[in-house]
C-alpha cells in the first residue's frame, strides 16, 4: 500500500471512530488492533501491541503526571485554593474589572500548584462566576479569563500534559516545564491589561461595587497566611528540579506530600477530602493514560506503513523555508485542537513533528513550548474545546454556549498572538531554563 | 438486575479506590527515599522501579470505572445532535465496537501472560519478579471494560457529557 493511501486510511478511519463517539482511548486501539494486524505481522502484531501497552506507560518520564494532578485536586478538595483565592481578593483593590482581574492573578497563583486545567476552571468558574453574575458583570467579562486562564495551567508548571509532552517528544521534562513560566505568565499579564482596558473604556461591562473597607494588616494576612505557602511549595518544586537535587518524579512527589502537608496544617485535611482528591487524581491520570497505552503501537504502525516517512520525506523535499513548516504544523495543531482532545493530538502529530524538527534544527524545548500554546489554545476553540465544556458545566443554566464561544474570543487571539511572539523570539521559552538549568 | 447493578457499581469503586491509594502510597513512598537518600540513610532505588509499575497498575484498575461514569475522553457531538433514535443506535453500535476491541485485549492479554510465564521471562531490575505479573492486569481491566461495554449496550442508554481532564 502506497504511504499515503495508509496515512489516509489510518487517519481517516480514526476521525471516523471518533466521531462516532467512541472514547478516543478506544479508537486508537481499534486502529491498532487493526493496523497491527496488516502491518507489524498479525498474531505476533498483536501480543506485541499488549507488550508495547503496558510499557508505554510503566515509565519514569510520566511518573509525575498523578502526582502534579493529586497537588490540584488536593488543595480544591480540601478548600485551601478557596482561601488562597479569598486572600488575593482582598488585595486586588480599585481596578477596573477587578473580579475579572482577581480570576487572572488567582488562577495564575493556583496553576503555579495546580497541575489540572480543568481544576482550575471548575474552581474559579463555580467559586467567582456566581458573584461575578450577581454583580452585573457581563457574561464575556465572567466567563472569557476564567476559561483563558485554565489554559494558562497547561502552560504554568507543574503541569501534567507537559510532562506528557516532554515524556513522548524525548524532550527534557525539566526543561519544558521550566520553559513555559514565561510564555504562562506574559499571558496573564495580557488577560490583565486586556480587562483593565475594556473595563475602563466601558465600565458597563464590570460595574463597580462597594468593597468592605479593611485595615492594610487585615488585607495583607491572608496572603501570607494561604498564598505565601502555595508559593513556597512551587518554588520547591521548581528549585529541587533545577538544581538536579530531585529528578521531575521525586519533585512532583514532594510537591504533593508537602501540598497535603499545607492542607492538614490549615486544618481543612479529612480522610473524606483526601480520599475525594486521591480518587480525582486516579481518575485524571487513568484518562490521560489509558490513551497513552496506545501511543507506542500507534507510532510503530505509521512508521512500519510508511506513512511517516513518506509524509517527513515529502515535506522534507518540498524546499519550503524552516518558518512555513513551522507555520504549517503549528496550523495544523490549531485545526486538531478544535476537535480532538489535547492526548489524540500529541499522538497524532508527534511521530511526524519531531522528525521534522530534528530535521530543520528546531530547538526542542522551543518548538515544545509552541506546541504547548497550540494545545492550550485547543482547549479554548469552539467547538470542542474542553474547557468551554468545563464552563458550561459551571456555568448558570441560563448561559449559553455561543455566550461561552463569545467570551472566550479575545482571549484566543492573545494566545495566538503569544504564539507569534514565542516563534518569532525563541528566548521567551528557552532563556529561563538556561538561566536555571543552563543547556 | 438492580442488585447486579449496584454490586457492580460497587466493584468497580473499589478497584478505583485502590488505585487512588496506590498513587497515594506511591507520592509518600518516593519522598521518603529522597529524605532518606537526602538525610544519609541511603537510597531505596526499588522505591523509584515500583513507582513505574504503579502507573499501569493504577491505570488499569481505574478504566473500567472510568467508562461506567462516562468519563473517558469523547467526541460527543454527533450524539447531541443527532434524533434520539438514531443516537441510541450509534450509541449501541459504539457499544459494540468498544465491546470487540475489549475482547481482542482479553484474548491476547491472557496469551501474552501465558506465553511469558512458559518462557519463564523475569524482569531484572532493582526488583526481580516473572515478567508475566506486568501481563495480568491488562485482560482482566479489559474483561471488566467489555462486559461494561455489555452492560450499556443493553441498558441502550444515550450518555453524554465531558470527562475529567488534564
Amino acid at each position: 500500500m502506497a504511504w499515503w493511501l495508509s496515512a489516509l486510511v489510518l487517519f481517516g478511519s480514526l476521525a471516523m471512530l471518533m466521531a462516532a463517539a467512541l472514547p478516543a482511548a478506544f479508537a486508537f486501539y481499534g486502529i491498532n488492533i487493526a493496523g497491527a494486524w496488516i502491518w507489524l505481522g498479525g498474531d505476533a502484531g498483536l501480543v506485541q501491541l499488549v507488550r508495547n501497552g503496558v510499557a508505554s506507560i510503566a515509565t519514569f518520564s510520566l511518573t509525575p503526571i498523578p502526582f502534579f494532578v493529586l497537588m490540584g485536586e488536593v488543595l480544591f478538595h480540601t478548600g485551601v485554593a478557596m482561601k488562597a483565592i479569598d486572600a488575593i481578593d482582598r488585595l486586588i483593590w480599585r481596578v477596573p474589572g477587578r473580579l475579572s482581574v482577581v480570576a487572572v492573578v488567582a488562577g495564575t497563583v493556583f496553576s503555579a500548584i495546580s497541575g489540572s486545567t480543568i481544576a482550575t476552571t471548575a474552581l474559579l468558574g463555580s467559586l467567582l462566576l456566581p458573584d461575578m453574575l450577581r454583580r452585573g458583570y457581563h457574561p464575556s467579562m465572567a466567563m472569557g479569563p476564567i476559561m483563558a486562564i485554565g489554559g494558562v495551567d497547561m502552560l504554568i508548571p507543574p503541569s501534567a500534559l507537559t510532562v506528557l509532552l516532554g515524556s513522548l517528544a524525548g524532550i527534557s521534562i525539566s526543561q519544558l516545564l521550566i520553559a513555559g513560566i514565561v510564555p504562562g505568565v506574559l499571558l496573564s499579564a495580557m488577560f490583565v491589561g486586556h480587562i483593565v482596558l475594556r473595563a475602563w473604556l466601558d465600565p458597563g461591562l464590570a460595574p463597580t461595587f462597594e468593597h468592605e473597607a479593611l485595615p492594610a494588616w487585615e488585607r495583607w494576612k491572608p496572603l501570607l497566611l494561604y498564598v505565601a505557602p502555595l508559593v513556597a511549595i512551587f518554588v520547591v518544586v521548581i528549585a529541587a528540579m533545577s538544581a538536579g537535587w530531585a529528578t521531575p518524579t521525586e519533585s512532583a512527589a514532594i510537591g504533593a506530600v508537602a501540598t497535603v502537608l499545607v492542607a492538614w496544617a490549615y486544618r481543612a485535611l479529612t480522610w473524606s477530602n483526601l480520599m475525594q482528591a486521591l480518587m480525582g487524581t486516579a481518575g485524571i491520570s487513568a484518562v490521560i493514560l489509558f490513551i497513552i497505552v496506545g501511543a507506542t503501537t500507534f507510532s510503530q504502525i505509521l512508521a512500519f506503513s510508511g506513512a511517516t516517512n513518506g509524509l517527513v520525506a515529502l515535506i522534507r523535499d518540498a524546499g519550503l523555508a524552516p518558518p512555513a513548516v513551522l507555520a504549517a504544523m503549528m496550523l495544523v495543531l490549531l485545526v486538531l485542537g478544535c476537535f480532538v482532545d489535547q492526548v489524540s493530538m500529541m499522538l497524532i502529530c508527534l511521530p511526524f513533528f519531531m522528525p521534522l524538527a530534528a530535521a530543520y534544527g528546531f530547538d526542542p524545548v522551543w518548538f515544545g513550548v509552541l506546541f504547548l500554546i497550540c494545545m492550550q489554545l485547543g482547549l479554548l476553540t469552539p467547538p470542542f474545546g474542553m474547557l468551554l465544556f468545563t464552563m458550561k458545566s459551571v456555568a448558570p443554566k441560563e448561559i449559553r454556549m455561543n455566550q461561552i464561544f463569545r467570551a472566550v474570543t479575545p482571549y484566543v487571539i492573545m494566545g495566538i498572538l503569544m504564539l507569534v511572539l514565542v516563534a518569532a523570539f525563541p528566548p521567551l521559552a528557552t532563556w529561563l531554563p538556561k538561566l536555571l538549568i543552563g543547556r | 438486575m438492580r442488585a447486579f447493578e449496584r454490586a457492580w457499581r460497587r466493584l468497580l469503586e473499589a478497584l478505583a479506590a485502590a488505585a487512588a491509594l496506590l498513587l497515594g502510597a506511591t507520592a509518600v513512598a518516593v519522598t521518603a527515599d529522597v529524605v532518606s537518600r537526602n538525610v544519609g540513610f541511603g537510597a531505596f532505588p526499588w522505591i523509584l522501579e515500583g513507582s513505574e509499575y504503579a502507573l499501569p497498575l493504577a491505570t488499569f484498575l481505574a478504566a473500567p470505572w472510568l467508562l461506567a461514569r462516562n468519563e473517558h475522553v469523547r467526541l460527543d457531538v454527533l450524539l447531541r445532535v443527532l434524533a434520539p433514535r438514531v443516537a441510541r443506535l450509534l450509541e449501541r453500535a459504539t457499544d459494540a465496537l468498544g465491546f470487540a476491541v475489549c475482547a481482542v485485549f482479553v484474548v491476547y492479554g491472557v496469551r501474552t501472560a501465558l506465553e511469558s510465564a512458559r518462557q519463564g521471562s523475569m524482569v531484572m531490575k532493582s526488583i526481580v519478579f516473572p515478567e508475566w505479573w506486568l501481563f495480568v492486569p491488562v485482560p482482566v481491566c479489559f474483561a471488566l471494560l467489555a462486559v461494561e461495554f455489555a452492560r450499556r449496550f443493553a441498558a441502550g442508554e444515550v450518555s453524554v457529557g465531558a470527562g475529567p481532564h488534564a
